[in-house]
């Protein structure tokens, strides 16, 4: 299973990069933003509302055996029907801002537009808003929301709605995990008129504009407090081309269009999610036509290649995105404070045969806490090489030697032991875990890994009680900013750099880069922390892994990127049915992969 | 037999009765303070495990941390003190307010009451499974006790007893849903589920594997006590004289000697609904049967303590019920038992 | 005649059965499988990722795992493991609930109250959560695997305890020595005791087999052993994720549970057979 074992949190705040047409001392013009990703990720062009990207680091090669599918350029052939897709959980609410996990955002995607998206390329470009105007001084935001935009029950979606939205993402007693650390250093957010709203900052942030990829929830909905909250947890009130329409407890949740939809509307007439938590039942249904759309791991993406009745109905779809997994160290410890070990032990791990046995190749080795098609990875930056050789004279020259003749090194009188922290239902988690406490064991150093429950396992990765832990970063967004997780001021448990990793050189260069406006010098900084980052080895970065969806041949008009297939726009919405009831043509089916 | 019991018995009916009533008043008033004690062992246990319903389910992409995490703490009243909790909760259920799940925000009730008819679907598949097998088993067993079938029968249930119920279902899986495809491998029904009489039966084939991996080791114990029974009913006077008056083996066997060897099942019949319940955890996960014992699962994992405790109180107070029915129907039956003499 | 000179009467015991004598021949094959393991335990930790999830054959008996181990050989060496964690529990949950119950049946009257309902709160509380809120509350080790199967599992033997404690004091040479004036300790010692000890070692094999298939149960929902330690539940906890390409993952594990649970409540069979046969009034 490809389930990473979940990230730890933290969308912080958006990268863009903003050309700001206003000169300093004029007041801030509209901008569409523009993020250009490089040739390898962006095979679109940039939309009509964005401007010409500018960080486009054409650096980054093209992944020539997986690429990126864009089918958005064929014409659609079909309209109408009901397109199954599976979801690998239930969704706890649907509720737009309590939303967590990737399941709520799938089904959340048809319901609830955000104030902006982000397209394949990921560019931002409008949703609900139309536009955005910052101030000089980059604090404060001025939205303007599109006057067509209605909620399902016709009524005009309106700034009060934006701006009670947002208090209440601020609002301690609501758990909004995902968008509540983007406000936090939101100082006021005002109505301006009825489709305007101004959102204030304490200070300027490079990535700032992404905060507003929010949704917006209906204040009515939760003025007459108690009951109608609820609803709007099981059926929230609709902005977008679908409703809810039903909602089977652990069963399916099924979506039908909106009457009072504005903008793109979908091509299907029906979307029904089927909650199928195992992933060969999920293939199953695929292979049968039950669903139209599963997600495939490394073992199952292999029995589809030799499967003749799935080349006949299905296709699969590959594609790196900006997830990644990485053996947290805490740097605290007196085993892991010399940078000299860290890097001993990322030289003790065979990436590559992680690669090749685990991922059967579906796999990228990383040298920095970001995936390869993320815009502040710089290709230039070799990972560590795989040497166990050199990795026992490194920890030689640390100090770490058997001085007792034990077949253990040791320092101090203290050996070289540690407990390795891994979540219980990680079956690759633990994969790995095991490979390295092996690679570990044939060179002195004993790892014990250790499988612990779901929320004992988080409770100590978030105080920072562990000597390492095998984590997962799972991208909501392509903001590269790692200040949250790696500068010394944001150690656990205050904040999220869990293992306390602390070096004033990469504070130096990780605070300059979020203020840094301009996007070539911003990329600069980035490229030059990570060749700290791998000359550092804070963590263990290990590989970038491809996501797979299998699909049957009568969804077409895919497009993928590396936010995913989903939370980009259009995304699932430009799906249409290959073989419409109508009499619609029927494309010739693509390359099964 | 000892000379005091003599004098009890002679009291007649209406002291029988009146003594069963005593012991069933005395046991109930001692079942209150049990049921507290549960509960509040309960209460500990959860809130002292670390980790807390903030961490989020394990499938979220993003949990709080930090002050906002402190701040929801704060907000499910995590940050008072247990006693304060536990009163609190003490008095809600009192009053029948089981409280809202931490994870979705419902009702705990509607959570539970969703759940519930599935359990009882599963469980009351496996008991009856287990019972229509097991009684005709063991009365043939018992017929002809030490003859072929009872030394086959004896050895196949005793080996079914010793298998532990995950493998089993991984076995079947693999055998009837993998490699025969006779069987669907989990769920409760197939989507795009047919209505009627094909729905039924799709229905059917989802429950037949989980209901076999619940069913069988009650199974082989039913079978075995029904099979001892009948061969100690068989040995008694009162099917000899029967099988004397004439009647043909197979009446004396299912008409004289099954009723008294069902007693003791009776009996029991009480402590393995508790057990079903308590067993079906690991099928239901297995299987993706959304049952209580998965909810049960979940919600520990996810540290919802408001479903947590729930459920809780629910097993223990239907394990009270259980063990306290099968006790006084042992004590209806045998004075002994109501003098606490005998157990 | 006093009652010290009362003999000490002794329930006879008969020859174990010839079930129970294979059964017992089983459980010594199992110990000395356990003494050998270390042999295999450097085949059993050897990954090869380029043997992932082979079928049975001849260089691998077993096939391999999801990480190219050999499993016959992980098999084996979990078998040490498996079978002390099993006997350490039955032993944990022996003691404390022969203590209990036979305090409870032998002194009566308050004690066996307060002590009855204590058992009843253990038998009526939970299982599962017991045992995942004590997995989840100790760090995962050997002992919180022991101690959470211990504490769960005692009243079962304690009511079995207080029910032979019970029915010993009403035999008729307990009477009799209590009625010729013999003190508590005497009586408890002399002849209740040594009649306990045969239930008391049914009840400890029968208690073996359950607590090796509670630790099975607990590593396979993930909250047992950590490892390196793994045990035969460890390796099945893998196997449902690989149910369509590897069922070898799923049988042999579970054979090997099978086979010491048989062996062990055979044994339990055995020995009841053989302490019971001559009834209980001698």
């Amino acid at each position: 299973m490809t389930r990473f074992v979940p990230a730890q949190l933290r969308p912080a705040a958006f990268v863009a990069a903003l050309r700001i047409r206003a000169a300093p001392f004029a007041a801030a013009l509209a901008i569409a933003f523009g993020f250009g990703l490089g040739s390898s990720a962006c095979r679109q062009e940039p939309t009509a509302a964005s401007v010409t990207p500018a960080l486009a680091p054409t650096a980054v090669a093209p992944h020539a055996e997986l690429g990126f599918t864009d089918e958005s350029r064929e014409p659609v052939g079909g309209e109408g029907g009901t397109v199954v897709r599976r979801l690998t959980g239930e969704p706890a609410t649907l509720d737009p801002i309590l939303q967590s996990t990737g399941a709520e955002a799938e089904v959340l995607q048809y319901v609830a537009r955000s104030l902006f998206d982000f397209d394949a390329g990921l560019h931002l470009v409008p949703g609900l808003a139309q536009g955005l105007d910052v101030s000089a001084d980059g604090l404060d935001y001025t939205i303007r929301l599109r006057p067509e935009a209605v909620w399902e029950d016709g009524s005009p979606v309106t700034a009060r709605d934006a701006v009670f939205t947002i208090r209440r993402v601020m609002d301690p007693r609501v758990a909004a995990p995902v968008f509540k650390p983007l406000f936090e250093d939101c100082t006021g957010v005002t109505v301006v008129n009825d489709r305007t709203f101004k959102v204030t900052f304490r200070e300027p942030y490079a990535f700032r504009p992404m905060a507003f990829v929010l949704p917006v929830v209906s204040e009515r909905r939760y003025a007459g407090r108690g009951s109608d909250a609820k609803a709007q947890a099981r059926r929230p009130l609709s902005d977008g081309p679908y409703r809810v329409a039903s909602w089977s407890a652990q069963q399916s949740i099924v979506l039908e269009r909106n009457p009072h939809a504005w903008g793109q509307a979908g091509h299907f007439d029906r979307v029904v999610f089927r909650i199928v938590p195992d992933n060969t039942t999920g293939y199953r249904l695929l292979a049968s036509g039950d669903v139209d759309e599963d997600e495939l791991d490394s073992s199952l993406k292999r029995r589809a290649a030799s499967d003749p009745d799935y080349a006949k109905c299905c296709r699969t779809v590959e594609f790196y995105n900006l997830d990644y997994n990485y053996i947290a160290l805490n740097n605290r410890s007196p085993l892991f404070s010399d940078a000299r070990v860290r890097r001993a032990l990322t030289m003790v791990l065979d990436r590559a045969a992680i690669v090749r046995g685990l991922y059967a190749g579906s796999a990228r080795i990383i040298s920095g806490p970001w995936a390869p098609d993320s815009p502040a990875y710089d290709p230039q930056v070799e990972p560590l090489p795989f040497s166990p050789a050199a990795a026992a004279r490194l920890l030689d020259e640390a100090g770490w030697v058997d001085s007792d003749g034990d077949g253990r090194r040791d320092r101090g009188g203290k050996p070289f032991e540690f407990d390795l922290l891994v979540s219980a239902g990680s079956e690759v988690g633990r994969q790995i875990d095991e490979m390295l406490a092996s690679e570990l064991n044939r060179i002195g150093v004993t790892a014990r890994v250790r499988a612990v429950e779901w929320a004992a396992f988080v409770e100590r990765v978030d105080a920072g009680t562990f000597d390492a832990a095998s984590l997962g970063w799972s991208a909501v967004d392509p903001n590269p900013d790692p200040y949250f997780y790696w500068d010394s001021s944001q150690c656990a448990p205050k904040g999220l750099n869990s293992g306390c990793y602390s070096n004033p050189a990469a504070d130096t260069l990780m605070r300059a880069a979020r203020r840094e406006m301009d996007p070539k010098k911003r990329l600069d900084l980035f490229h030059r922390l990570h060749r700290l980052f791998r000359d550092e080895a804070p963590a263990i970065f290990v590989v970038n892994a491809t996501r797979k969806y299998g699909f049957t041949r009568r969804v077409r008009g895919l497009t993928t990127s590396p936010l995913g297939l989903f939370g980009i726009w259009p995304g699932p919405l430009a799906w249409w049915p290959a073989t419409a009831p109508a009499g619609g043509a029927a494309t010739t089916p693509g390359p099964a992969r | 037999m000892v000379a005091g019991d003599g004098a009890r018995r002679r009291g007649g009916h209406d002291a029988g009765a009146r003594a069963v009533t005593r012991y069933v008043l005395r046991r109930l008033a001692f079942a209150v303070p049990t049921l507290f004690g549960i509960l509040l062992v309960v209460f500990l246990l959860v809130h002292l495990a670390p980790g807390s319903p903030v961490s989020g389910a394990p499938d979220a992409g993003r949990r709080l941390t930090g002050r906002a995490a402190e701040e929801m703490r704060r907000q499910y009243g995590l940050d008072r003190p247990l006693t304060e909790r536990f009163g609190m909760w003490i008095s809600r259920v009192s009053r029948l307010d089981l409280g809202e799940s931490f994870v979705d925000h419902r009702p705990v009730a509607v959570r539970i009451r969703e759940a519930l008819p599935y359990s009882l679907l599963l469980n009351g598949a496996a008991l009856a499974l287990a019972l229509g097998i097991a009684v005709p088993l063991g009365v043939a067993a018992g017929g002809r006790p030490e003859g072929a079938f009872d030394r086959i029968s004896g050895a196949a249930l005793f080996a079914l007893y010793c298998m532990p119920s995950f493998w089993v279902a991984l076995l079947l899986q693999a055998l009837f849903a993998v490699r025969l495809r006779w069987l669907p491998l989990l769920g409760v029904a197939s989507d795009a589920a047919p209505g009627g009489a094909a729905g039924v039966l799709d229905r059917l084939a989802h429950l037949a594997l989980p209901a076999t991996c619940l069913a069988y080791a009650t199974l082989a114990f039913v079978a075995r006590l029904v099979r001892s029974g009948i061969v100690e009913a068989s040995a008694g006077p009162y099917v000899l004289a029967a099988r004397a008056r004439g009647v043909s083996r197979r009446r004396a066997l299912w008409a004289h000697a099954l009723p008294n060897a069902l007693l003791p099942l009776v009996t029991l019949l009480g402590l393995l609904l508790p057990a079903l319940l308590s067993g079906s955890v690991i099928v239901e996960k297995i299987f993706a049967w959304p049952g209580l014992g998965r909810l049960y699962f979940d919600s520990i994992l996810s540290r919802d303590y408001p479903v947590i405790l729930a459920l809780s109180l629910l097993s223990a107070a239907a394990t009270l019920a259980a063990t306290l029915a099968s006790d006084v129907a042992a004590a209806a039956a045998d004075p002994r038992v109501r003098d606490g003499t005998v157990p | 005649m006093t009652a010290a000179a009362l003999p000490a009467a002794r329930r006879p015991t008969a020859p174990l059965p010839a079930s129970g004598r294979v059964a017992l021949a089983a459980v010594v094959a199992l110990w000395i499988v356990a003494a050998l393991s270390p042999l295999f335990s450097d085949r059993a930790q050897a990954i090869r990722l380029d043997e992932r999830l082979l079928p049975p054959s001849s260089s691998h008996p077993f096939g391999t795992d999801d990480l190219g181990r050999d499993l016959l050989a992980r098999v084996i060496a979990a078998t040490p493991i498996s079978l002390v964690i099993g006997l350490v529990s039955a032993a944990v949950s022996l003691g404390i609930g022969f203590a209990v119950g036979a305090t409870a049946g032998f002194f009566g009257g308050a004690v066996d109250l307060v002590l009855s309902r204590l058992i009843e709160v253990v038998l009526c509380f939970p299982v599962l959560f017991l045992l995942l809120a004590l997995a989840a509350l100790l760090p995962p080790s050997p002992l919180t695997v022991v101690l959470a199967i211990g504490v769960t599992a005692w009243p079962g033997d304690a009511r079995y305890a207080r029910a032979e404690v019970l029915r010993i004091r009403q035999l008729d040479y307990a009477r009799a020595a209590a009625a010729a004036g013999a003190s508590t300790p005497r009586i408890l010692l002399r002849h209740v005791l040594p009649n306990a000890l045969s239930p008391l070692i049914v009840s400890a094999a029968f208690g073996v087999g359950w607590a090796i298939l509670a630790e099975a149960a607990l590593s396979f929902l993930g909250v047992g052993l950590p490892s390196p330690a793994v045990s035969w539940g460890g390796i099945l906890a893998a196997a449902p994720a690989y149910i369509d390409e590897a069922w070898w993952l799923a049988l042999f594990p579970g054979i090997a549970l099978f086979v010491t649970v048989s062996a062990y409540n055979l044994l339990a069979e055995g020995l009841r057979a053989a302490t019971t046969s001559q009834g209980s009034n001698p």
